[in-house]
């Protein structure tokens, strides 16, 4: 049952565990394509995609979030991402299928890092809301 | 409210001749207009000069050229990339630059190219002008004038200054 005033997230899986996206930043689903590559220095970016004409980058953010040791990733959740000034489309490896979900927030514990803006209770399970902007700044920065 | 459009920056649409090159297995591209001469790697020198050998750890070579220093940059060193096997030199236009590269492969006409999405934030936002794509391969081109920059040019003349005299270049 979704309870008035839930927001929709999009629930991706990194290996065993499970994170979230805002719902409304989401645009796409996009099943394995050829990451392009070329020089570059940023971390987390492993390449771009060329998706309907546009160059979006792919950042790899299951190495900050669960680690080098993240199964190989299956599928790309590409979503908008605030860099800068600018609103641009990211391309997130994830390692299976993605969920549409409403749930309510629950408070943050005060140990989480900068990039994880909010926490879902699903039943059992604890899912992060990973603020992307953030930890593509953060590690852009590191 | 700003539209979606005016968000997104469109790729600058006049057409371009380019020199695709490899380095390390990439393919990048250069202004064909940047390009004064392609070459191999007979008739260069190693360069050694004292610190700034150490300083601009990428350039490896120079070559005299109707009486002009041309400093060689490695372009794998400049890409901070392995496993390169040079063998063609690419001469630059107006100014005292060479690039060592694996290969050079044909000049090709770009139609747009598309602005480094911000999310690249390194040493890349200086090394590349922006993204071609061509026939769905994305191939960056390259900014010619960060092979060598200005300062480490004024470092290089006034090395060369002290070693030798006067020099052209």
């Amino acid at each position: 049952m979704i309870a008035e005033g839930d927001k929709s997230y999009v629930l991706f899986p990194l290996g065993e565990k499970r994170f979230a996206l805002p719902a409304e930043t989401v645009t796409e689903l996009a099943r394995p394509d050829s990451v392009q590559t070329f020089p570059h220095r940023t971390p987390l970016l492993t390449g771009v995609l060329v998706r309907r004409g546009r160059i979006v980058p792919v950042c790899d953010v299951a190495q900050v979030l669960v680690g080098p040791a993240a199964p190989p990733r299956r599928f790309y959740l590409i979503a908008n991402c605030k860099i800068g000034a600018r609103q641009e489309l990211t391309a997130v490896p994830v390692t299976g299928e993605c969920e549409l979900a409403s749930a309510a927030l629950t408070p943050l514990t005060g140990t989480e890092p900068p990039y994880i803006s909010g926490l879902l209770a699903m039943g059992s399970e604890t899912v992060e809301i990973v603020a992307l902007e953030k930890l593509v700044c953060v590690e852009a920065t590191a | 409210m700003r539209s979606r459009k005016q968000l997104r920056p469109q790729p600058q649409a006049a057409r371009e001749d380019v020199i695709v090159f490899a380095v390390s297995g990439f393919k990048l591209a250069i202004a064909a207009g940047a390009v004064k001469e392609i070459r191999g790697m007979e008739g260069l020198q190693p360069f050694t000069l004292g610190g700034i050998s150490a300083q601009i750890a990428k350039l490896r070579h120079t070559l005299e050229r109707n009486g002009t220093t041309y400093f060689v940059v490695d372009a794998a060193r400049h890409f901070q990339l392995q496993g390169a096997h040079p063998s063609r030199v690419m001469v630059l236009r107006n100014m005292p630059t060479g690039v060592l590269v694996d290969s050079t492969d044909r000049i090709m006409e770009i139609s747009a190219l598309h602005a480094l999405p911000p999310a690249f934030t390194h040493e890349e936002r200086g090394w590349y002008r922006g993204l071609a794509v061509v026939n769905g391969q994305v191939v960056p081109v390259v900014n010619h004038g960060a092979f060598l920059n200005r300062a480490e040019l004024e470092t290089l003349r006034a090395g060369l200054e002290r070693v030798r005299g006067v020099v052209t270049v």
